[in-house]
């Protein structure tokens, strides 16, 4: 009750600070295409639309480290979904994380970044679900519950006050439209900080590391900064959005994981203009190096003359070692059942992924099978993107077609992929680049935990409220230093 | 639900792709499954090693079974003694023992029955009327066809006369069809000129990506291993089936099912581990899917299901002749999937009363191996040698004719009387012949062989019109019928002597038509499981 109580005030309270320009009007069916590519952009149907379900009715599971989150019905239904919610009640949502209710999102939705949409856009939105989204009469079966002390939504007021920031977009002075739009599509719509730019403790976006590449599930979010090693500066803009319109740039990089399914439900769909937009902002990004890496991970590794042929120096190399390797492991490799037998990198890579990688490492000629060689997943700093395809495969939707690979977490162990990977980093991709068993082990389930995941039991008890007294405190500071 | 009473609600026996869909289908709606297999569990990439290890295994000749797990608790079919014929026609199927069955080394065919294929004696007076008719099964083939990722051709008419679309089809196949290859293309272009019609054969491979299956790009190793997981195995099942909360035992040979007092229903299932240790499982419905070979041999060890004597009775496959050519011109065959399409001329007519149907399949293989060992051994060597594979290798038309047969109970599995397997279990003896109906259609095969010749203005490789070949198509060793006294099971699948013992096998089917039947055998497993769900 105490708790319903402090919620309700806090509401009442943020509710008041909200900018609340938007009248109740009745959704103009007439700004629902506009809303329909602001929901695009915005890939809203990513995480409120479960695979195989029904549009926007919710269920999907977000995976966070402290727990699934599931995306709830934003459908106009009035019993389970938004229907009865006011404009001003859904853009405190999507801009504050406060639902029609008063209960607290969690920032799996990430309001912090749409918290800059534009009233044009929000005010879009809501017609285009509230006018062209058929109802659906069903919540989800699944809701969230995450373990103490996170189930205590009003935390994340304190949350609030220090990480939500509650300007609109403004453009930097002097910024081109071109710019301006860019940065509106990555900071606000795209949100693409919430997996490029690294979290602090407190699982908020790190803002001294700015889109300077995330751990997300297990996956490397890239830094998507200007930098011409660690990030995109060596990226064209014809590849930047390429990329974001195929899932793939030949020669540089291919999305899976998070961002596949950016590229399938959202960024497909996006105009040229936009597209182009993101690419030139991105490149204007400050630089932010990665500490010791030398050289562009997509730069690794020697271009195999003639795909399919098997009569060039890179097949040679790796039929050679598969050749060496088969003779030491001649009576596992006889033994028809024996699968746990099987540890040597150069035969996984043989029988798993030879079959479409080609023996050199060359892929396809039409890239249809990515090469292994000049590929940021085989030349990166970190073997996480390596391992997690490996683990989890690759499953995309882009706009020049379909992608897949077939995961092999139920078909290798932990030290299968760690061999298959250290194999292929060394023979196409950066040969620095190695991985244990168990640093796979960790990846299987998600990768490390999160530091105030590890930091929580330290933290229980009434060491709780002392933080977010501090919390408090920071977060006045805070406001205080930004106010001019 | 999951009880006390049992150690489940259903025990399914054999993990290929019948009892899997079936135990899939259970275990999705909330039923306690065990899945019993004989064989250990195998990934693909190690099938891929070990077929890349072993002898020469081309798609075509050689021992397909070969790269397989061949455990002494559950051999392979062609491991010496194990299955031992004794007919005047040598029948030996090739069959696998692992998770997933033996649909990892087929061809991929998906057939549906036609309408007129389940009414043979009272349309032409010969053979069986099924039970059930084409449109009872519609709606499962379609399921089947769903969960397997079927590609067909919405337009072909499957009755082979040029026609429109046939058979009926409520829904679309759920995957578009693949491309013809350039080869496909030629021969239906050459052999259209002399009336025959060649249709797209609907497949398990996935055109696009399918439910966790790469799009197929044509490997053209199909058979004995798709390297890349695009064509469709069993094991697909047996793992979603898992994942929707069977339990999957493998290294798990059931050896007897166990009568209750009065003897009408089956009580437990017992099975052997690879030491030979015993465990009994007991459950309130049984499906035995374990192979039209197996199947029969598991009723026959366990005294079961058998008041008609028909068990392991009535054992049909498709009868084939085979040919190769050399075309007239280069067609490149080899590229895309091992077979792409069938001329289905003889697949249904009045002829059926004098003689079985039969099915013309097209292989699309790579003859660079036989071509080579021919020519090696007439001592052709050198450059003349490359350039004489060059040529024949891009003029390489193979065709497999496969005919249809009738049940006759003299056609059967049976225990060996003399020989055990490892776990002192004894193994199978098949008696086989094929009768005029079958031989009127060889001489039909060979006129049409004449025929493809001249429309190819093509030399012959290799032709067998001589010995019977079978296609792996086991089917009738537990025959489906309305008569309890000449039928092992009724039109649920479901034995006449046990209400809940259920069999999920082609071994049912009591009529073998000329098109591979597995698709069959999967529709009729979705509706037994169906009926059991209700059931339970």
């Amino acid at each position: 009750m105490t708790n319903r109580i402090f919620r309700l005030g806090l509401g009442l309270l943020l509710a008041g600070l909200a900018s609340s320009a938007l009248a109740a009007a009745t959704p103009d069916a007439a700004l629902a295409p506009r809303g329909a590519y602001v929901a695009r952009a915005a890939d809203c149907a990513a995480c409120h639309t479960a695979p195989g379900g029904k549009p926007y009715a919710g269920g999907y599971a977000i995976a966070s480290p402290l727990g699934a989150i599931y995306a709830t019905n934003i459908t106009p239904s009035k019993n389970a979904g938004i229907g009865n919610w006011s404009e001003a009640q859904f853009a405190r949502a999507v801009r504050e994380g406060v639902a029609a209710d008063g209960h607290r999102l969690y920032p799996a939705m990430p309001y912090a970044e749409y918290s800059g949409m534009t009233d044009e856009d929000v005010h879009a939105l809501y017609a285009y679900l509230i006018t062209q989204v058929a109802p659906v009469d069903k919540a989800p079966t699944q809701r969230t519950q995450l373990g103490f002390p996170y189930n205590l939504r009003s935390l994340m007021a304190g949350w609030n006050l220090l990480f939500l920031d509650r300007q609109r977009n403004t453009p930097a002075a002097g910024a081109s439209p071109q710019l301006a739009r860019g940065r509106y599509l990555v900071d606000v719509l795209g949100h693409c900080g919430s997996c490029h730019t690294p979290r602090n403790l407190f699982m908020a976006s790190d803002r001294g590391a700015y889109l300077a590449g995330g751990d997300v599930d297990g996956w490397h979010a890239p830094n998507l900064t200007s930098d011409p090693v660690s990030g995109i500066g060596g990226w064209s803009e014809d590849e930047l959005a390429g990329f974001l319109r195929n899932g793939h740039a030949p020669g540089k990089a291919q999305a899976a994981g998070g961002m596949a399914e950016a590229v399938e439900h959202s960024l497909r769909y996006l105009s040229d203009d936009d597209l182009h937009a993101i690419a030139a902002y991105l490149k204007s990004v400050p630089a932010k190096a990665r500490p010791g890496q030398t050289q562009p991970a997509y730069t690794f590794g020697q271009t195999a003359e003639r795909a399919y042929d098997f009569d060039n120096a890179q097949s040679a190399t790796t039929l050679a070692a598969i050749g060496k390797a088969r003779a030491a492991a001649a009576d596992v490799e006889a033994q028809r059942s024996n699968v746990a037998g099987v540890t040597d990198g150069a035969i996984l890579f043989d029988s798993a992924c030879a079959s479409c990688h080609q023996p050199s490492g060359s892929g396809t000629a039409d890239h249809y099978y990515p090469s292994l060689f000049h590929n940021t997943v085989t030349g990166a700093a970190t073997p996480n993107n390596l391992v997690m395809a490996i683990l989890r495969g690759v499953s995309r939707q882009g706009a020049d077609g379909a992608a897949f690979m077939p995961g092999f977490a139920g078909d290798m162990d932990d030290g299968q992929v760690a061999a298959v990977a250290n194999f292929v980093a060394a023979h196409f991709g950066n040969p620095a680049l190695t991985v244990t068993a168990g640093e796979v082990a960790q990846l299987r389930v998600g990768g490390p935990a999160p530091a105030i995941q590890r930091a929580m039991p330290w933290l229980m008890g009434g060491a709780i409220l002392v933080v977010l007294l501090a919390i408090a405190l920071a977060a006045r500071l805070v406001r205080r230093k930004r106010s001019p | 639900m999951a009880n006390t009473q049992y150690d489940a609600d259903v025990i399914v026996v054999g993990s290929g792709v019948i009892g899997s869909l079936a135990a899939h289908d259970l275990a999705r709606h909330g039923k306690a499954v065990i899945l019993l297999e004989a064989g250990p569990r195998v990934p693909r990439w190690k099938i891929v090693e070990s077929f890349r290890t072993c002898a020469n295994v081309s798609a075509n000749n050689g021992n397909r079974n070969q790269p397989y797990p061949n455990e002494p608790w559950a051999p392979s079919s062609f491991t010496p003694g194990y299955i031992e014929s004794t007919g005047p026609v040598d029948y030996i199927p090739g069959m696998l023992r692992l998770v997933g069955g033996t649909t990892w080394h087929w061809g991929g065919a998906c057939w549906r029955n036609l309408p007129n294929d389940f009414k043979l004696k009272s349309l032409y007076g010969v053979g069986r009327d099924w039970p059930i008719g084409y449109d009872d099964l519609e709606p499962w083939y379609y399921r089947a066809e769903v969960e397997m990722g079927v590609s067909g051709s919405d337009s072909d008419d499957y009755s082979g006369h040029g026609g429109a679309s046939y058979p009926p089809r409520k829904q679309p196949y759920p995957v578009r069809p693949q491309a013809l290859s350039y080869y496909s293309q030629r021969f239906k272009e050459r052999v259209a000129e002399g009336g025959y019609h060649f249709t797209y054969q609907p497949n398990g491979r996935a055109t696009d990506p399918y439910d966790g299956r790469p799009a197929c790009v044509g490997n053209n190793d199909c058979s004995p291993i798709c390297p890349i997981g695009a064509q469709y195995s069993g094991d697909r099942h047996a793992t979603k089936a898992e994942r929707a909360g069977a339990r999957l035992i493998p290294n798990a040979v059931a050896y007897k099912l166990e009568k209750g007092p009065d003897g009408k229903k089956i009580v437990a299932v017992h099975y052997k581990n690879p030491k030979g240790e015993s465990t009994r499982l007991t459950a309130r419905y049984v499906i035995v899917a374990a192979h039209a070979l197996e199947t029969p041999r598991l009723l026959l060890m366990s005294e079961v299901a058998n008041s008609s004597g028909q068990v392991g009775r009535n054992l049909m496959d498709h009868n084939a002749f085979s040919m190769v050519l050399l075309a007239d011109e280069p067609l490149w065959s080899g590229r895309g999937p091992v077979q792409q399409g069938d001329i289905l001329n003889w697949r249904d007519g009045a002829f059926r009363a004098r003689h079985g149907a039969i099915r013309h399949e097209i292989g699309n293989f790579v003859g660079n191996v036989p071509i080579t060992e021919r020519l090696l051994s007439q001592g052709v060597i050198g450059p003349e040698l490359d350039r004489q594979i060059r040529h024949m290798a891009a003029r390489w038309t193979p065709l497999s004719s496969n005919i249809e047969m009738l049940p006759e109970p003299g056609n059967r599995v049976a225990l060996s009387s003399t020989r055990k397997d490892a776990l002192g279990l004894p193994t199978m003896t098949v008696h086989y012949d094929v009768n005029d109906y079958v031989r009127a259609a060889g001489e039909v095969v060979k006129q049409d062989y004449a025929n493809f010749q001249k429309l190819l203005g093509a030399e012959v490789f290799d032709k067998n019109v001589a010995v019977w070949e079978n296609r792996d198509h086991p089917m009738g060793t537990v025959i489906m019928g309305t008569d309890p006294k000449d039928s092992v099971v009724n039109h649920e699948c479901r034995t006449f002597d046990h209400d809940n013992l259920f069999l999920a096998t082609t071994g049912v089917m009591p009529a073998s038509a000329a098109n591979n039947p597995t698709m069959t055998g999967c529709a009729l497993a979705l509706r037994s499981a169906a009926i059991i769900r209700q059931e339970l």
